[in-house]
C-alpha cells in the first residue's frame, strides 16, 4: 500500500511548508516515506510542486504512478498541470477547498500560514494516522489544534482513512542528501568549510554555518569560489581536514585550485552538487552533466578520486571515507551529487553511524622534507608550528624540500611520485553495489543519485517476470577491472541524467565495457520508477 | 641566508626587501616555527623560498585566500602574505578588497615595482599612465590603482608605504605592520632594474619624503595616499588603534566528538538551497 501526493502552487504559497511539516511529523510517527521537489529559480510566483510518497515498505524514489491526491494552492496552474495525472479514485483539493482551509487558518489562528499545518492534518487523516499519536507528535498546542482541524476537514469531505498506511516503528532518521553529505563530512573529521552560495549546494554550507556555533568547526563565506578553494587549501595546509561545496558553475572557478591541490598534494574534499548546464542552465533542477568536467578539471596530470553516492547511507559513508582517502593519499577527492539527491528527503532505517575518523599530527625534526620521494608516492604530512620542521609547499615543480626547481630529472621523479599514488588508489576502490538476480542477462548500470530509482525499477520488472538486475557505481574514478567483473558478457543498459551518456563512454574507455543501450534524461527532472520500467521494457521487447 | 639559487636580477629591489624581512622576522618576539608565509606567482612571490620559514607558495593572485585559510585554521600562527603588485592588486584584486573586510590579523605585503617583471615588462595595475611596453605600445591607457587609498577606504586598520631603497624605514614599518593586531597592508616601492626604466632608485630618492606619524583622520589619510608625482609620501598613513580584530576559532587538534555529532543528528532540514 502506498500514497502519492503532490502539492503545487506559486513560490511563496506554502507548499514547501507543507512538505517540511509533513515529513517532520511523518518521521516522528515512524512512517516510511520519500519526498522531493520541483521548483523554479525564483522566490515568488511561477510554479513549484512538492511530492511525497508514503508507503508501508521502504521507498526511495518517485513512483511515477497517478497521484492519489493533488493539492492546488494557486488559482489554476497547478490544476491545469497536475489534475490530468490524478488517479481514477484520486482526490483533488483545489482553490475552493484550500480557500476554506485558509479561512479556517485566519479565523481560528489569526495566521494564514496555519493553512499548511491544517493540510498536513488532512493528509495524516487520509492515510489513517492514529489521532492520539498525531496529537503526541505535535510540537505545541497551536500545531496540535491545527492538525485536528485538518482531521475535521477530512471527516467533513469524507476523506478520513481513505488509504490507511501503517507506520513502522523501527529506529529511523530523516535526512536529505545534503544533510547526509554534511553529516558524513563531520564523521570524516572535517573541521573547515569555505564556500560561496550556489544552488543546490548551499544547504551544505548552511549546515556547517549552523553547527559551527556548537562544535569546533569553522565555516567561512568566501568572496568567490576561487577564494573558497584556496582558503580550504590554506586551512588544510595548516592542519584541518577541509572541504568546499558548490555546483558546476562555481566549480568552474575552482579548477585552477584543483590543480594546485594536485601539485601541492594538499588533502581536500570537493562536493559538486550538479545542476543542468551549460552556464547558468536550470539553477534549481537536476542533471548528471559534470562527470567529464570533474574528471578532467585542473591543468596537468595528477591523481584524484571521484565518489557518486546513490543513497542517504552511501552519502554518509562516502563523504566520511572521502576525508580519509584525501588525507592518506594527499589527493583531491570529489563527491558528485545533484539537485535530486540534495533536495530529496528520505528515511534511513537503523542507527545513524556516529563513529568519527581522526587524523594524526606527526611531529618531525628540522630537515623534514614535505615532498620526500617514497615507494607509494605518499610523503610524510605534517603541519606548521608543531616543531622546527618547516612545512614548505610550492605550486611550481619542486624539490623534496618544497623549493622551486627546474631540474628536469627531478621533475620526472616528482611526476612519477605523484602518479604512483594511483596504484594504491586502485587497490582500495569502492566496489559497485549489485542488486537483483545477477544471473539476469540484462544489467541496468547507474551511478550517483539514480541508484534506488533503478533498483525499484528492477523489482517492478522482476515482478512482471522480466529478468534484469542492476549495478551501481558509487565510485566513478578510478575505475578498475575488478569493478567490471562479470559485466562484459551482459547486455548493459546505462541510465544517466545527461544527454551524452558520459559514464557509458567512460566504461568503454576505461574498462572496455560496451553499453548496448542508454536511457538518458536531461530535461532537468529526475527519473521515476514507472518511467524507467516503461523504457527498459521498450528496449527489451 | 639559505644556500639557494636566487632567481632575481642583480640589483633587484627584492633583495633589500628580503634581507630586511629576514631581520625583522628574526627579531620578532615570536618563535620562527610559528610564522607562515603565503605567496602567489611573480618575482616577489618567490620570496618565501629565500627565507627560513614555513610557506605555501600558491597560484597567481591567490596568496590572500591561502593566508585567510591558514589564519582561520590556526589563529596561533603569524601569517604574512607577500607577493607583487600584479599578484596582490591585479589577479588577486578581488581578494585584496575582501581579505581586508575579514578583519583578520594578517600582514599583506606587496613588493610594488609597477610592472609585470616575470613576464618581461607589461603594465601592472600600478603602472603609471602613458608608460610604453610591449603590450601597450601606445602607452598605458589605464588609471593606476591606488592600493593605499583603497585599503584605507575598505577598512584596513594599518596602511603603510615604504621604499626598498631605505632599509631602515622598511625595517621599522615592516616590524610595526607585523606586530599590529589586525589586517596590515604595506605597499613597498621596489625598483625593477630590468623592466621599469622610469621608477628607478634615483627617481624615487628625489621624490620620497617620510611621514612623521600616521594621519589623524581617515579622509586625510586617503587624501595623503593620493599624493604621487613630484613628492611621494612613505610611512604609516593610517593606524586605527580602536580596530577590533576578529579572533579565529580554536579548532586545531580539537576534533569534534561523537557525542556532539549524535546531538546534531536532529539538526533541522534546511530550506536554503
Amino acid at each position: 500500500m502506498e500514497f502519492n501526493v503532490l502539492i503545487g502552487g506559486e513560490a511563496g504559497q506554502g507548499m514547501f511548508s507543507v512538505e517540511l511539516e509533513l515529513t517532520e511529523i511523518l518521521s516522528r510517527l515512524g512512517y516510511r516515506f520519500f519526498a522531493t521537489k520541483n521548483y523554479m529559480s525564483r522566490i515568488r510566483g511561477g510554479h513549484n510542486f512538492h511530492m511525497v510518497r508514503v508507503a508501508d515498505r521502504p521507498v526511495h524514489a518517485l513512483s511515477g504512478r497517478p497521484w492519489d491526491m493533488v493539492i492546488a494552492m494557486d488559482s489554476g496552474e497547478a490544476e491545469r498541470r497536475h489534475r490530468p495525472s490524478l488517479g481514477e479514485s484520486g482526490v483533488f483539493i483545489g482553490a475552493d477547498r484550500v480557500g476554506q482551509i485558509e479561512a479556517e487558518a485566519k479565523g481560528s489562528f489569526q495566521d494564514v500560514t496555519a493553512t499548511s499545518t491544517i493540510l498536513v492534518g488532512l493528509i495524516l487523516a487520509f492515510i489513517g494516522a492514529n489521532p492520539a499519536a498525531v496529537r503526541e507528535a505535535a510540537t505545541d498546542e497551536t500545531v496540535r489544534s491545527a492538525l485536528a482541524k485538518g482531521r475535521d476537514f477530512a471527516a467533513r469531505w469524507e476523506l478520513a482513512a481513505r488509504m490507511p498506511i501503517a507506520p513502522n516503528k523501527v529506529d529511523h532518521c530523516k535526512l536529505d542528501g545534503n544533510q547526509a553529505l554534511a553529516l558524513g563530512a563531520l564523521l570524516g573529521g572535517c573541521q573547515f568549510v569555505a564556500g560561496y552560495p550556489m544552488t543546490p549546494a548551499t544547504s551544505i554550507l548552511h549546515y556547517f554555518a549552523t553547527v559551527a556555533a556548537e562544535i569546533p568547526v569553522h565555516f567561512e563565506q568566501a568572496e568567490d569560489e576561487i577564494a573558497a578553494l584556496n582558503m580550504a587549501l590554506g586551512a588544510s595546509y595548516a592542519g584541518l581536514r577541509s572541504m568546499v561545496a558548490t555546483s558546476g558553475g562555481g566549480f568552474a572557478l575552482m579548477t585552477e585550485a584543483v590543480s594546485l591541490a594536485g601539485m601541492t598534494e594538499t588533502p581536500i574534499v570537493i562536493i559538486d552538487a550538479q545542476r543542468p548546464g551549460p552556464a547558468t542552465g536550470l539553477p534549481t533542477r537536476t542533471e548528471q552533466g559534470d562527470l567529464n568536467f570533474v574528471l578532467h578539471a585542473g591543468h596537468g596530470e595528477f591523481p584524484r578520486v571521484i565518489f557518486a553516492p546513490g543513497s542517504i547511507e552511501e552519502a554518509i559513508a562516502l563523504a566520511r571515507r572521502a576525508f580519509d582517502v584525501a588525507d592518506r593519499w594527499q589527493v583531491p577527492v570529489f563527491i558528485l551529487t545533484d539537485q535530486y539527491l540534495a533536495d530529496s528527503v528520505q528515511i534511513m532505517e537503523g542507527r545513524v553511524p556516529t563513529k568519527m575518523l581522526r587524523r594524526d599530527y606527526p611531529v618531525f625534526e628540522a630537515g623534514y622534507r614535505r615532498y620526500e620521494i617514497t615507494d607509494d608516492g605518499v610523503s610524510p604530512l605534517t603541519y606548521p608550528g608543531l616543531s622546527e620542521a618547516r612545512v614548505e609547499v610550492d605550486s611550481d615543480e619542486h624539490t623534496e624540500d618544497g623549493k622551486i626547481t627546474e631540474d628536469l630529472d627531478l621533475r620526472v621523479r616528482m611526476v612519477e611520485k605523484r602518479l604512483r599514488k594511483l596504484e594504491g588508489l586502485h587497490r582500495e576502490t569502492v566496489m559497485p553495489s549489485r542488486f537483483g538476480d545477477q544471473k539476469a542477462k540484462t544489467i541496468l548500470i547507474s551511478w550517483g543519485s539514480n541508484r534506488l530509482i533503478v533498483n525499484e525499477a528492477v523489482e517492478a520488472l522482476q515482478d512482471e517476470g522480466i529478468a534484469v538486475a542492476s549495478v551501481h557505481f558509487g565510485q566513478v574514478w578510478p575505475l578498475t577491472p575488478k569493478m567490471a567483473r562479470g559485466l562484459s558478457r551482459k547486455r548493459l543498459i546505462c541510465i544517466e541524467n545527461n544527454a551524452t551518456g558520459q559514464f557509458a563512454q567512460l566504461l568503454r574507455r576505461e574498462l572496455g565495457l560496451k553499453v548496448a543501450q542508454r536511457i538518458l534524461k536531461y530535461n532537468g527532472e529526475c527519473f521515476t520508477v514507472a518511467e524507467l520500467v516503461e523504457q527498459v521494457k521498450k528496449i527489451i521487447s | 641566508m639559505l644556500k639557494q639559487d636566487i632567481a632575481w636580477c642583480p640589483g633587484c629591489g627584492d633583495f633589500p626587501i628580503r634581507s630586511t624581512l629576514e631581520k625583522v622576522l628574526n627579531e620578532l618576539p615570536i618563535p620562527g616555527q610559528d610564522i607562515v608565509l603565503t605567496s602567489g606567482i611573480g618575482q616577489a612571490a618567490k620570496m618565501p623560498h629565500y627565507l627560513p620559514y614555513s610557506y605555501f607558495n600558491g597560484l597567481h593572485g591567490r596568496s590572500l585566500p591561502l593566508a585567510v585559510g591558514v589564519k582561520l585554521a590556526r589563529p596561533d600562527l603569524t601569517v604574512i602574505a607577500v607577493s607583487g603588485d600584479g599578484c596582490q592588486y591585479g589577479e588577486g584584486g578581488n581578494h585584496f578588497i575582501h581579505t581586508i573586510r575579514r578583519r583578520l590579523d594578517i600582514t599583506i605585503l606587496a613588493c610594488d615595482n609597477k610592472v609585470y617583471a616575470l613576464t618581461k615588462g607589461q603594465s601592472s595595475p600600478t603602472t603609471d599612465q602613458e608608460m610604453k611596453n610591449a603590450l601597450d605600445p601606445a602607452g598605458n591607457l589605464n588609471l593606476p590603482f591606488n592600493p593605499l587609498a583603497v585599503a584605507i577606504l575598505v577598512g584596513a586598520p594599518f596602511v603603510a608605504r615604504t621604499f626598498a631603497g631605505n632599509p631602515q624605514h622598511m625595517e621599522s614599518v615592516l616590524r610595526e605592520a607585523i606586530l599590529f593586531k589586525g589586517t596590515s597592508v604595506v605597499d613597498i616601492l621596489q625598483p625593477c632594474v630590468s623592466f621599469n626604466k622610469v621608477n628607478t632608485y634615483p627617481w624615487y630618492r628625489e621624490r620620497v619624503y617620510t611621514l612623521e606619524e600616521p594621519l589623524k583622520e581617515r579622509l586625510k589619510a586617503i587624501r595623503t595616499a593620493q599624493e604621487w608625482g613630484d613628492r611621494i609620501p612613505i610611512g604609516i598613513f593610517w593606524r586605527d588603534e580602536q580596530f577590533v580584530c576578529r579572533e579565529g576559532k580554536d579548532t586545531f587538534r580539537k576534533p569534534v566528538t561523537e557525542d556532539a555529532v549524535a546531538r546534531l543528528l536532529n539538526t533541522k532540514c534546511i530550506m536554503m538551497r
